[in-house]
């Protein structure tokens, strides 16, 4: 776990010491590399900066629980906010109406109460070393009122206003109504093709987000090798566009090979889970049970980092926070295929930890 | 360091491959990995070392994963200059991420074969003309990876084993080296798998990259199981040999080391 | 006892009977099936030279351009060669998928140079690459089928592998294609090679119930699923991949089947087989039909079982000790001597059975105290 402090606060170091990114949204990297928000600050924080331009971001759905729609709906909030262009697809007949379930950006008044919480909990334990970093960052990314942050901290309750849908380029599909995968296809290459191209220097970002790309009522779902090509050619075109592509799909409806194969295919792979309800025994276990709501899990991620384990909470019933698992130094059953780790501290803000 | 890195290269066997020798028949890695521990470096490994510039061996990269630039930013991060290489034509870079067969736009109709085929007579052609400009050089075909080419056919094994067949024909006829990888774990749910089965058998080398049997931890990455089914001892016999050892991936080095002999 | 199959081979067919026909049968925990394969065509082949000095090998040549592409590609100019060396008895297979077609053209080939007469041929079929290189008939290609002919008239001819047939074609036509030869009037005899993992159980029985000799390749141990974490494991792995069992059954004219095993080392990509000092009864049982389990023991294995020095048993000099188990809690140590006793009878009765019976020390000792309660052990 040391290395990945070691790399978060190099990361924070970064920033303030980088030039202000000239287009906003979009964040430099070392080895050239460009992010773009995930709409999660603690996400972004956890992937070193975010989702890296040209990469496939592939979210295992857990079939109990929609936390893989929270991941998708950040993610899309905050390309809108940031002027992004927007593919979104989804098995729905009607895409276009998830649009209105967008969570909106908190307004500069809760964000300071947010900042104020922080740093309250920052008087009250100072135990932990590197809040302080998160604390630092917070602010310089929480300044100036009329630039665009990086990341916004999300109301879920609070749709998005509808001015930011407005002259966008927005482009929604329906995959139920779309017999083919040909067509979906030749719609993300149209929608890649009117992103400026990268010559040196980034204007935009385009973000595609596919909701439950297999899921059954999809007619090409039982056509495995058909989607794993149109899978294996989206994630060609966006390496070579400015883009990033989220793509949630559920993995216990598809055979096991497939899964892997598309595991296999992902730049950054996370899976999410539900936890369920008043168990007394998880309750014992973890740290902070009450508010999770579920686990994100990441599996792989292109900079080098431990598989982990992340608690999903809603803070204040309406943003979403990422907190590292805290598990009692007991073997606990509720890890079952999925990596868990009880050793790592500090990687995410204003955890409520048992001291 | 060096120890520690030569921990591969020794159970590789790895002089064997990069000097080609006469009594040495030409080699075949097979490198099987899986979605926790990703093999990848292990290719970047031999990549760098087949280019090392204290040799003339040449490259034939068959890319079915990655574009260009993806390998090119980690070789340059390990310190080997992948453009420069291409340029003096040590390095030859088949960009084959948008291959399908049979092709998608429905048009004139390009079986799998035929598009197999094609891929193929680019590889020999490729190989004729560096094993013509400098003799002795020895020169190695690498696949990344199988599991994706699988995709690219469709999901047709037996193409993909065709493919392959003709690969090692040019491991007898020009002394080349096949290097290829392939994800384990998807085929685990298969009972009998043609592509992992088939080229575990035509392998000389097998490199294994799994995960702890203990699970992850922070310290170690994973760990490596190296058959060797060939290793030459230098005394004039043969015979297989086995190695097990962990790994941990740092920024731009792998260390490799036996299990226990780390604190 | 593989020279016995190598003899077999060699003694061809009788007149009006089909040619022997020997099936080799690996899987991937023990891959040697090649190194047998070679083995046997070596052996083959020197036989037939031993004998007759005019004998000669033709290689029929299915590995190097089985579906024709390099033949294509010649044609369109994007590569210059085909073929590494073509020798001149080596001819190419350019169609692996018609096999009516390879029928003819092994026909050919091996009437070819038998000329008139009524010799006959022997086929290997192998499409296995490392053949030739790694193999005594030099030549860098793989050779798919092997056709010699002897002074005598009298010829052999043995196949190769089928592995790599099946994939390009259907399990009825590669039999056919056995059976085929091994009916034609000029083939000696047939031998093949089948990788028994990459079929399915009923192809690879298919295959083995075509032949008349069935030599199987197993692995010395079953270390199945050994984590792969510790070093013992490693070496006995690595053991593995370097000797195998040999099984061998002669299916014989008069019904019987024998069965024999050795176990084999491979050496340099040569392979030295050794007899099997004590022979496990596993292949013997095999063949015996299905019975009850005994429960008995026979009057013979009763006294052997007496014979058993237990350990602690020489401390009394025959008479069984009574030793503290320390672990025995206080409370059952009361109640100790009663069944002790019983049990005492029935020792006694029996000396040569061989129970253990344990005793505490003393009773007012608790068994948790600071002395050791393995104090008193000898061994």
């Amino acid at each position: 776990m040391a290395a990945m402090k070691t790399r978060t606060s190099s990361f924070s170091r970064n920033i303030s010491g980088a030039p202000t990114s000239p287009i906003p949204g979009l964040k430099y990297g070392p080895n050239g590399t460009i992010f773009v928000s995930s709409g999660i600050s603690d996400l972004d924080k956890i992937l070193g900066g975010g989702y890296p331009l040209g990469s496939l971001v592939v979210v295992m759905e857990d079939s109990e629980a929609p936390h893989h729609m929270l991941l998708l709906r950040n993610f899309m909030s905050q390309g809108l906010i940031h002027k992004q262009p927007l593919l979104y697809a989804s098995p729905s007949s009607d895409p276009r109406a998830f649009l209105g379930t967008l969570p909106s950006p908190l307004s500069s008044k809760d964000d300071r109460s947010r900042d104020r919480d922080a740093e309250q909990e920052k008087g009250l334990r100072i135990a932990w070393q590197y809040k302080k970093y998160f604390g630092d960052e917070q602010k310089v990314e929480g300044r100036g009122d009329g630039k665009l942050e990086y990341c916004n901290d999300f109301d879920l309750r609070k749709p998005l206003e509808r001015y930011f849908f407005s002259g966008q380029s927005i482009d929604c599909i329906s995959l139920h109504d779309n017999p083919s995968l040909y067509t979906f296809r030749d719609r993300c290459s149209a929608f890649l093709a009117q992103l400026p191209r990268y010559d040196g220097k980034i204007t935009s970002a385009g973000r595609i987000a596919i909701q439950s790309f297999c899921s059954p009522q999809c007619e090409f779902s039982n056509m495995e090798w058909g989607m794993l090509s149109f899978i294996r050619y989206l994630k060609s075109m966006v390496r070579s566009s400015n883009a990033v592509a989220v793509l949630t799909f559920p993995h216990s409806l598809v055979s096991p090979s497939f899964s892997k194969r598309l595991q296999h295919l992902a730049d950054t792979l996370l899976s999410v889970r539900a936890i369920q309800d008043e168990d007394k025994e998880l309750a014992k276990l973890l740290t902070g049970y009450q508010d999770m709501v579920g686990l994100l899990n990441i599996h792989k991620v292109p900079v080098i980092l431990d598989a982990t384990t992340f608690s999903m909470k809603l803070q204040k019933r309406r943003s979403l926070v990422l907190e590292c698992l805290n598990q009692a130094p007991v073997d606990c059953s509720s890890g079952t295929s999925y990596a868990t780790s009880g050793s790592c501290s500090g990687s995410s803000t204003s955890g409520t930890l048992d001291f | 360091m060096d120890r520690s890195s030569s921990l591969l290269d020794e159970a590789l066997d790895l002089d064997g491959l990069t000097t080609p020798s006469p009594s040495q028949p030409a080699r075949v890695v097979l490198v099987e990995d899986c979605v926790e521990t990703s093999g990848a470096f292990i290719l970047h490994h031999l990549m760098k070392r087949f280019l090392s510039p204290h040799s003339s061996n040449a490259v034939v990269f068959v890319a079915f994963a990655h574009p260009f630039s993806h390998y090119e930013r980690i070789l340059r991060k390990m310190g080997c200059n992948l453009v420069v290489q291409r340029d003096n034509n040590r390095f030859l870079f088949f960009d084959m991420l948008m291959l399908e067969c049979p092709g998608l736009d429905g048009g004139v109709g390009q079986s799998i074969e035929s598009g197999l085929f094609a891929l193929y007579g680019k590889i020999q052609k490729a190989v004729e003309v560096s094993s013509l400009a400098e003799s002795k050089r020895n020169i190695t075909v690498m696949i990344d990876d199988l599991s994706l080419m699988e995709v690219a056919a469709n999901g047709s094994s037996n193409h993909v084993m065709d493919f392959l067949h003709y690969c090692h024909t040019l491991t007898t006829q020009f002394g080349c080296s096949l290097v290829t990888l392939c994800h384990e774990d998807i085929y685990s749910s298969t009972e009998r798998a043609t592509i992992p089965l088939q080229v575990e058998y035509l392998a000389d080398v097998i490199i294994k990259a799994e995960p702890l049997a203990s699970g992850l931890a922070t310290d170690v990455h994973g760990q490596l199981t190296v058959l060797n089914k060939g290793f030459y001892d230098g005394l004039g016999s043969s015979r297989s040999k086995m190695r097990n050892f962990h790994y941990r991936i740092k920024e731009n080095i792998v260390e490799y080391f036996y299990p226990g002999s780390r604190t | 006892m593989a020279e016995s199959v190598s003899r077999a081979l060699r003694d061809g067919a009788l007149d009006g009977e089909h040619a022997p026909a020997l099936a080799i049968k690996d899987s991937g925990d023990s891959p040697f099936g090649l190194a047998v394969f070679s083995h046997v065509l070596t052996q083959l082949a020197s036989n037939v030279l031993a004998g007759k000095s005019q004998s000669r090998f033709v290689v029929l040549d299915c590995y190097t351009d089985p579906l024709g592409w390099k033949e294509r590609l010649m044609e369109c100019g994007s590569i210059t060669n085909s073929s590494p060396k073509v020798s001149v008895n080596t001819s190419l297979c350019k169609d692996i998928r018609d096999l009516d077609k390879l029928f003819s053209l092994i026909l050919q080939q091996g009437k070819g140079f038998l000329g008139e007469g009524k010799s006959r041929f022997s086929v290997a079929i192998d499409s296995e690459p490392g053949l030739s290189g790694r193999k005594a008939h030099g030549g860098g290609s793989l050779c798919l089928i092997d056709e010699r002919a002897d002074l005598d008239l009298m010829s052999n001819l043995s196949l190769g592998k089928v592995s790599e047939m099946l994939r390009h074609t259907s399990t009825s036509s590669v039999a056919g294609l056995i059976s085929n030869l091994r009916s034609h009037n000029l083939v000696s005899c047939v031998f093949w090679l089948l990788h028994s993992d990459f079929h399915e159980i009923r192809v690879a029985a298919a295959l083995e119930y075509l032949s008349s000799m069935l030599a199987s390749i197993e692995q010395m141990t079953r270390p199945n699923d050994v984590p792969r974490d510790n070093s013992q494991n490693i070496s006995l792995l690595e053991h593995n991949y370097r000797r195998g069992k040999f099984h061998v059954r002669f299916k014989r004219r008069n019904g019987r089947v024998r069965v024999m095993s050795e176990e084999f080392q491979v050496e340099q990509s040569r392979i030295k087989f050794m007899s099997v000092s004590s022979e496990d009864g596993t292949i013997a049982q095999s063949l015996v039909p299905k019975v009850q389990f005994n429960l008995q023991l026979s009057e013979k294995e009763k006294v052997d079982r007496a014979k058993v020095v237990l350990p602690f048993e020489h401390q009394g000099n025959g008479r069984s000790i009574d030793i503290y188990d320390g672990r025995r809690s206080l409370n059952d140590g009361k109640s100790d001597t009663m069944p002790a006793s019983s049990e005492k009878v029935q020792t006694n009765e029996d000396s040569g059975r061989g129970e253990i019976i344990y005793f505490r020390d003393s009773d007012d000792e608790m068994p948790d105290s600071d002395e050791d309660p393995d104090d008193d052990l000898d061994i």
